[in-house]
C-alpha cells in the first residue's frame, strides 16, 4: 500500500513539474505547479515528516503560489509576443537528453559492484534513527533550530532583510535628495 | 528528549569569536536606522560613517590577527583557520573600497543612497562568514544571503534597461547554479546517511563527518555525482568556463562599484569556498577531482583571454579577463589537490594584487564614466594621459599588475602560482597559462595605448553620433580621492618589490 501510494505521488509531482515547464499559458503553469507542490508534500507525509507536510501545503502550495497567480494576473502575460525555440536550442536540448540518457544508460548497465545505481541505493535490511539526532516532531525540530542551527538560522534573518530592501530599493523612484518620489497628488 | 544535547549544542553557540561579522551587520542595520530616523544626514554622514566604520573594523582585524579565536565553533556550524581570518580581512578592504567607487558612483546618479552601503556591508559579512563555514547549512545559508544580494546590487541602477537585463540573467543563472549547488549537497547526504555503507553518519551535512564518510566510500557513485554538482555550481561563482555565460552581460549592465564586487569579492568567496572543500571533505576524491578541474581550468584560461580580445566596452574586458584570472587561480587550486601546500598561499597573494589592480582600475573609471554607466567604450580613454595624467597613471599601474608586468604585483602573483603549478608538475597547463598571459598583454596594452598613445580624432561629419567621444574630464579630484587611489596603485607597486611573508614561504 505504501509503495503504490509512493509512486503515485512520485508521479504526480513529477508530471506536474514536467506539464509546468512545457505549458504556455502562466495560470495553468501555476496550476500544474500546485499540484507538483502538493505531490511532494504527500511524500513529505509517508516519510512521516508532519510539520514539512503542513508547511509545504501552507507557505509553498498556499501562500507563495497566491502570490504566483497574483502577479499572473496583474502584470498580463497573454499580451507579450510568442517565441519559438530556435533550431540552435532544439539541438542543444536534443543534445544534452541524449547525454542524460547515455549517462543514464551506462550507470545502470555498468557490471562493477560499487558503481551500479542499484547497488549504491540498496536500502539496509534494517534502518534505525539511533543516528538521527533531532526526529521529526515539531518540538525537536524547535529544539534544533534553536541550538545547533542557531548561526545558520540567524544568518537566514538577515537573507530575508537584504531581500526585503532589495525589493524596495529596486521598486521606488528617486529623487535627485534621495527621497522617494510621491506618487499621485497628495490627499488633503 | 535529550536536553542536555541540546544544551551542550547551546552552549557552543560562542557569538564573540564571530565579533567582525557581527559587527559588519550591525554596521549595516545602523546605516540603514539613521535613514529611517534622521534622513537629511544622508548624503554627509552615512557615507562617512560607512567607510569610516569599515576601516575601524579592518584595522582591529588586523592588529588583532595572530590572537584570533581558531576551531571548530557553533556545532561545526563555523571551523575558524588562519586562512578564514586572512579572508575576513580580505572581504572588509574588498567592501571598503566597493563602498569607496559606490560613493563617487552615486554622487552622478539618483540612486538610493544608504541601502547602496548596508547591502554592501551586509553581503561582505555573509561572504566572510562563507569563508569559514564547515557545514554545508551554513555554506548554503551564507552563499544565499551573498547571492541575494547580489541579485538586488546588479539591478540596482533600475532606469537603466542594461542593468536590469543583467539582473534578470543573472537571478535566472544563480538559480541555476543554486539547484545545482542543493542537488549536489543532498546526494552527499543521501549517501552518506546510507546505513549499509562503512562509516555513515546520521549528519552527512557537516564537513567533518561527511570527510570520514568519504575516506571510506571514495569511488561510491552518489558521493562522485553529488561533489561534481557542487563544484559545478562553485564553478558558477568563480566564472570558470562552462558557466561563464552569465558574466558579460552582468557585469556590463551592473553599476561600476557592484561590478568591482562581483569580480572580486564574488570570485574570492568561491575561491575560498572551494579550498575549504578540497582540503576537507573532498580531499579523498582527488583521482576525480583533478581531471574534473584541470579541464577547466585549461578551457577557462584560453577561453577568458580569447574572448577578451574582441571587446571594446571596458567592463566586458574586465569580465572577460576575470574568466582568464579564475584559470590562473584554478592552476593554484590544481597545485592544491596535488599536494603542494603553500599553493594555499599564493592562491590568497594573487586574489590580493587582483584586488588593488582591479579597484586602481575600477576607481578610475568611477571618477571618469558619465552618467551612462553601462557604456564605457576603449575609445572613451583616448588622450587620458594628456588630459588626467595622475589617473591614466594609476589606470596603467593596475592594469600592467593584472597583465603581470615584472615590477608590480600582478608579476610576483602569477610567479608563484606558477611555481606552485611547476611543484605540482602540471607542465601542460603550465604551458597554456603562460600563452594565456602572453595572449593578455595584448588587450591590456590595446587599454593603455587608448589612454596614452591614441590621438586619431574622428572628423565630426563622419561619427554621426554613433562614435564613442573621449570623455571630457572636466572635474579635478580632490586630496582624498588621490589619496586613496594613489594608495592603491602604490600597493601594486610594492607588493611588487616586497611579499613580505609571502615572498618567503615558497623558497
Amino acid at each position: 500500500m505504501e509503495n503504490f501510494l509512493f509512486y503515485l505521488f512520485s508521479v504526480l509531482t513529477i508530471l506536474g513539474a514536467l506539464l509546468l515547464v512545457v505549458n504556455r499559458n502562466a495560470v495553468n503553469g501555476a496550476m500544474f505547479m500546485i499540484i507538483s507542490l502538493i505531490g511532494m508534500a504527500a511524500l513529505f507525509l509517508l516519510l512521516e515528516a508532519y510539520f514539512l507536510f503542513i508547511l509545504q501545503i501552507l507557505v509553498y502550495a498556499g501562500a507563495v503560489m497566491v502570490l504566483f497567480l497574483f502577479i499572473v494576473m496583474l502584470i498580463d502575460v497573454e499580451k507579450g509576443p510568442k517565441t519559438r525555440p530556435d533550431g540552435l536550442t532544439i539541438a542543444a536540448s536534443i543534445v544534452g537528453l541524449a547525454l542524460l540518457l547515455l549517462g543514464i544508460i551506462a550507470v545502470f548497465t555498468t557490471d562493477s559492484a560499487t558503481s551500479a545505481l542499484p547497488e549504491v541505493t540498496k536500502l539496509p535490511e534494517a534502518a534505525s534513527a539511533a543516528g538521527i539526532p533531532f526526529g521529526t516532531s515539531v518540538r525537536g525540530y524547535g529544539y534544533g533550530l534553536f541550538t545547533k542551527y542557531m548561526l545558520p538560522f540567524q544568518v537566514t534573518g538577515f537573507l530575508l532583510l537584504i531581500a526585503m530592501i532589495g525589493v524596495i530599493v529596486v521598486s521606488k523612484k528617486i529623487t535627485a535628495s534621495g527621497d522617494a518620489e510621491k506618487e499621485g497628488p497628495k490627499k488633503a | 528528549m535529550n536536553l542536555e544535547a541540546f544544551q551542550a549544542f547551546a552552549a557552543d553557540n560562542q557569538w564573540g569569536v564571530l565579533w567582525p561579522e557581527l559587527s559588519m551587520a550591525l554596521l549595516a542595520v545602523l546605516l540603514l536606522v539613521i535613514d529611517l530616523f534622521a534622513a537629511p544626514l544622508r548624503k554627509s554622514v552615512i557615507p562617512a560613517l560607512a567607510l569610516g566604520g569599515q576601516a575601524v573594523i579592518l584595522v582591529i582585524l588586523v592588529l588583532s590577527f595572530g590572537c584570533a579565536a581558531v576551531g571548530d565553533y557553533f556545532s561545526q556550524m563555523v571551523n575558524l583557520t588562519t586562512l578564514g581570518q586572512v579572508f575576513r580581512v580580505f572581504f572588509v578592504l574588498t567592501s571598503l573600497l566597493v563602498c569607496y567607487v559606490g560613493w563617487v558612483y552615486l554622487q552622478r546618479q539618483n540612486l538610493p543612497r544608504t541601502e547602496f552601503f548596508a547591502l554592501t556591508i551586509m553581503i561582505a559579512a555573509g561572504m566572510m562568514i562563507l569563508g569559514n563555514a564547515s557545514n554545508f547549512v551554513m555554506l548554503f545559508v551564507a552563499l544565499e544571503t551573498v547571492t541575494i544580494g547580489f541579485y538586488v546590487m546588479v539591478a540596482y541602477a533600475r532606469h537603466s534597461p542594461y542593468s536590469l537585463e543583467g539582473g534578470l540573467k543573472y537571478l535566472i543563472m544563480g538559480a541555476l547554479s543554486t539547484s545545482l549547488l542543493l542537488f549536489g549537497i543532498v546526494l552527499l547526504y543521501g549517501a552518506a546517511g546510507n546505513p549499509s555503507l562503512p562509516h555513515y553518519t546520521g549528519d552527512g551535512l557537516s564537513y567533518a563527518n561527511l570527510n570520514n564518510f568519504i575516506v571510506a566510500n571514495p569511488d561510491n557513485l552518489l558521493v562522485l555525482v553529488g561533489a561534481a554538482l557542487v563544484l559545478c555550481a562553485i564553478c558558477f561563482k568563480i566564472g570558470a568556463v562552462p558557466f561563464q555565460i552569465w558574466i558579460p552581460d552582468v557585469y556590463q549592465g551592473a553599476p561600476t562599484p557592484v561590478t568591482a564586487f562581483l569580480a572580486v569579492g564574488s570570485k574570492a568567496a568561491g575561491f575560498v569556498v572551494l579550498i575549504n572543500l578540497l582540503r576537507g571533505p573532498f580531499a579523498a576524491l582527488e583521482a576525480f577531482t583533478f581531471p574534473l578541474l584541470a579541464a577547466i581550468c585549461a578551457v577557462t584560461i584560453l577561453f577568458g583571454n580569447l574572448t577578451a580580445l574582441g571587446q571594446r566596452n571596458v567592463k566586458r574586458v574586465i569580465g572577460m579577463s576575470g574568466i582568464a584570472h579564475a584559470g590562473y587561480l584554478l592552476l593554484g587550486v590544481l597545485a592544491l589537490i596535488k599536494g603542494v601546500d603553500w599553493a594555499v598561499w599564493a592562491i590568497v597573494f594573487y586574489l590580493f594584487t587582483y584586488l588593488f589592480g582591479s579597484f586602481a582600475i575600477f576607481g578610475v573609471m568611477a571618477h571618469l564614466a558619465g552618467p551612462d554607466d553601462e557604456n564605457q567604450e576603449l575609445e572613451h580613454y583616448q588622450n587620458l594621459a594628456k588630459n588626467q595624467p595622475f589617473l591614466a597613471g594609476v589606470l596603467a599601474i593596475g592594469l600592467g599588475s593584472l597583465a603581470g608586468i615584472p615590477p608590480l604585483a600582478g608579476f610576483i602573483g602569477k610567479l608563484l602560482l606558477f611555481i606552485a603549478a611547476f611543484e605540482a608538475r602540471l607542465y601542460s597547463l603550465l604551458g597554456v597559462a603562460i600563452i594565456g598571459v602572453v595572449i593578455s598583454i595584448y588587450y591590456y596594452f590595446g587599454w593603455i595605448r587608448e589612454a596614452y598613445f591614441k590621438t586619431l580624432e574622428v572628423p565630426p561629419d563622419e561619427a554621426s553620433g554613433e562614435t564613442a567621444r573621449p570623455y571630457p574630464h572636466p572635474r579635478s579630484l580632490s586630496l582624498a580621492h588621490r589619496l586613496l587611489l594613489g594608495a592603491l596603485a602604490a600597493f601594486t607597486v610594492l607588493l611588487g618589490i616586497y611579499q613580505g611573508a609571502f615572498g618567503s614561504s615558497p623558497f
